[in-house]
């Protein structure tokens, strides 16, 4: 999928275990790890909101759209 | 009326079993008494399945009557795996109610369809080769003891079928996308 997820490069950048996130963001640990690893298939803007209070950032730290190569 | 939904279900379950070893029974029982007319006692097939007489077929030609009784036997094993693919569906807990739209249930009704169709097609030969035998002067029960009617009603059922097997399989790749929704 072309939209990379960067949720633990800025859990890195904060010094935040995924516990952590976990905990002050309110999902469980097996839906953070789903969104992490970019498995998820879509993020609810409440989810995404409270990612970027807890984590100080704004969505595009979080998402970033890089082009598929074609063929 | 959780509690009232889960009672249909169980009764639903209880009359799949009990439609599923009638069936079992009824083919089992086109299937020896063709065998016992065949190799044992050609009387056998005045005293077919349920008093059917096939007296007539027999004494008019051999391969036409072990034609018309495999296509009774394949038609009935047909039903009886219909009922074996619902009751297992029920049996191996894949009914799941909070998460309905699982891939074996979708591929459950797939079978379901693929069966009916089956069936369809053996009936409508059943029911072709006895009209042309009834043309030809033989005496033969109705298509309802021959358990060969409404080849047209298993068709309509595999289109039905085939239609909600489809609109199903949209609905899992929904309900995986809801679950993959964080």
């Amino acid at each position: 999928m072309p939209i990379i997820v960067n949720l633990d490069v800025m859990m890195a950048k904060r010094k935040m275990s995924l516990n952590e996130l976990s905990d002050k963001v309110g999902l469980t640990l097996a839906n953070l790890s789903i969104l992490k690893t970019g498995k998820a298939k879509a993020i609810r803007f409440s989810t995404l909101e409270t990612i970027c209070k807890v984590l100080h950032c704004q969505p595009a730290d979080i998402l970033e759209y890089v082009a598929e190569e074609e063929g | 009326m959780a509690t009232k939904k889960d009672y249909l279900l169980i009764v639903l379950h209880i009359l799949s079993w009990i439609i599923f070893v009638g069936l079992l029974v009824e083919a089992g029982g086109f299937l020896f008494n063709t065998l016992y007319t065949l190799l044992y006692n050609p009387a056998g097939a005045a005293n077919f399945w349920m008093k059917s007489d096939l007296s007539g077929l027999y004494s008019f030609n051999q391969s036409h009557f072990v034609t018309l009784t495999v296509i009774m036997v394949i038609a009935s094993v047909l039903k009886a795996i219909m009922f074996y693919v619902i009751v297992k569906l029920f049996h191996d807990k894949k009914l799941d109610l909070t998460a309905p739209f699982n891939e074996s249930f979708g591929r459950g009704l797939y079978n379901l369809s693929y069966l009916t169709a089956g069936i369809s097609l053996f009936t409508y030969w059943g029911t072709k080769l006895s009209a042309s035998l009834t043309e030809q002067g033989v005496s033969l029960p109705s298509l309802q003891e021959l358990r060969l009617a409404g080849p047209d009603v298993w068709l309509f059922m595999c289109v039905a079928l085939l239609v909600f097997a489809r609109i199903f399989k949209k609905g899992i790749t929904i309900q995986h996308e809801n679950q993959l929704t964080i």
